[in-house]
């Protein structure tokens, strides 16, 4: 699984589920402050990428992400 | 004891006949059908009814995603309605956050496409791996009320009120009382119910659903009529903002009329066969709260669904207690039954009945079975000069509620 695949895939499900605006989604974005997420959507947002790439994700894991980067840099150690 | 009037300023609602009182008056004037043909439901084996009132509207962006994703269609309708009223009362937030300003919100179920999307995963394959968390927050049986509440962030009293086709009449009373008694200055009351095919599939188990008019929709329900064959579900939603009247004539708020009388009892037997004396017990308490005596009442919005039995005991409570000269009509011929959502569409008509003077007919009654009681069916729409009405909702479980509206004058 590339980074590539994985980062066009969170920021599917970002502005699909989430509602996000495409340009929020940037390097070093912030779940929290600046995407207006929390704690139950970081919950949901695991779930979701859990199912699209098939990954080890679990509910905990959404207590050691707050930013975009360090939520791709978890998936790609459990690819 | 020394109590307070409770009168009504704001008003919201999504109904199959329309999206705001003015539509849904002239929904009725017209007597248009909101019943519509749902091919759909037939997926469903051995399930015979295609007919369902359904709202016109899927506008889900006006509310707020972070408050939206918890919500499912149940609590969307509800709190678009209860924008909708929180904007005819010009509340502003520091009224609607008062803790002295509290809710009442129910509803049959939580939503259930939400319960479908989740529980049928959970129970095949035994894993609650995969759940996301709003599911729940869907389909709990308050989510409107704790949703609505979240939403316009409301500080006072929450009390939800799930009992099925009395849901939202319940909630309108609990308001009421809440005011009435000192507990709160103002109420935002109200329900909803979204449409499913699990609705209508109950009731079909129950052989109570309407399937001889799934090709003419328009002829479905008919309370009251000889050729009526079962209800029809439909969904929908409607907010009341209610106040201490004092307050609200102080402020200069627009006033739709006062609640002046509330009753909920029980008939304390059978879980579904309505009970004639049940129905006829509520509306003569409601009577006592009010202070008046039945001639006062001007018309009668009835509940009759349209089920054989429910229309008929119906029928004899409401003479054992009026006689046959009030005018009654139950509205559900024009959109079906809103379950939990009906108490207070059913309400809201009452209210456009006490501005217009409209007593809106029997849709679909052409000849009153013969074992109903002899009342004043209203076959066509006529126009009276009354201040006072009646609604009456009844639910499983034997549950009643009466609620008594007057015009204020001025």
């Amino acid at each position: 699984m590339t980074e590539e695949l994985v980062r066009a895939t969170l920021k599917e499900v970002l502005i699909e589920e989430f509602e996000v605006e495409e340009d929020e989604i940037v390097e070093g974005a912030n779940f929290f402050e600046d995407l207006d997420m929390d704690s139950l959507d970081a919950i949901d947002l695991i779930v979701m990428m859990d199912k699209k790439l098939n990954i080890d994700l679990k509910a905990e894991d959404a207590q050691k992400i707050r930013t975009i980067d360090e939520f791709v840099a978890l998936i790609m150690t459990r690819a | 004891m020394n109590t307070r009037r409770v009168v009504i300023t704001g008003v919201g609602v999504l109904s199959p006949l329309g999206n705001d009182m003015q539509a849904l008056q002239e929904g009725l004037e017209s007597s248009r059908s909101g019943v519509v043909h749902v091919e759909s439901w037939s997926e469903y084996k051995d399930f015979n009814t295609r007919v369902c009132g359904l709202v016109q509207w899927d506008d889900y962006k006006v509310i707020p995603r972070k408050s939206r994703r918890s919500m499912g269609r149940v609590a969307i309708m509800a709190a678009k309605t209860m924008q909708d009223a929180v904007a005819d009362a010009g509340l502003s937030e520091e009224q609607i956050s008062n803790p002295r300003t509290g809710i009442s919100f129910g509803s049959t179920m939580g939503s259930d496409e939400a319960l479908f999307d989740s529980i049928g995963t959970i129970a095949q394959e035994k894993t609650f791996i995969g759940q996301n968390s709003m599911s729940f927050l869907k389909f709990m049986s308050h989510t409107v009320a704790a949703n609505i509440a979240a939403m316009f962030k409301i500080r006072g009293r929450n009390i939800p009120a799930c009992s099925a086709c009395t849901s939202s009449s319940m909630a309108i009373g609990i308001g009421y009382e809440s005011i009435k008694y000192g507990m709160s200055d103002m109420m935002f009351v109200g329900g909803s119910e979204e449409a499913h095919a699990y609705n209508a599939g109950i009731f079909e188990i129950m052989a109570a659903t309407s399937t001889r008019y799934n090709d003419t929709p328009d002829q479905t329900p008919r309370p009251f009529d000889t050729e009526r064959d079962g209800l029809v579900t439909a969904e929908g939603a409607g907010t009341l903002v209610l106040e201490e009247y004092e307050a609200a004539k102080a402020r200069g708020a627009k006033i739709y009329g006062e609640i002046i009388g509330y009753a909920t009892s029980c008939d304390g037997e059978h879980i579904t066969t309505p009970s004639s004396e049940g129905m006829e017990q509520v509306m003569r308490l409601a009577l006592d709260d009010a202070n008046i005596t039945p001639d006062k009442v001007g018309y009668i919005n009835a509940h009759a669904t349209s089920t054989p039995k429910g229309d008929i005991a119906e029928s004899h409570a409401s003479y054992a207690v009026f006689g046959d000269k009030t005018p009654i009509s139950s509205t559900k011929g024009y959109m079906g039954h809103i379950l939990g959502g009906c108490g207070v569409v059913e309400s809201i008509i009452g209210l456009i009945s006490l501005k217009t003077g409209l007593l809106p007919a029997n849709k679909n009654l052409v000849k009153v079975d013969e074992t109903c009681a002899p009342l004043d069916y209203l076959f066509e729409h006529r126009y009276g000069n009354h201040d006072i009405v009646m609604n009456n909702n009844f639910a499983f479980g034997g549950i009643n509620t009466s609620l008594i509206f007057k015009k204020i004058e001025g």
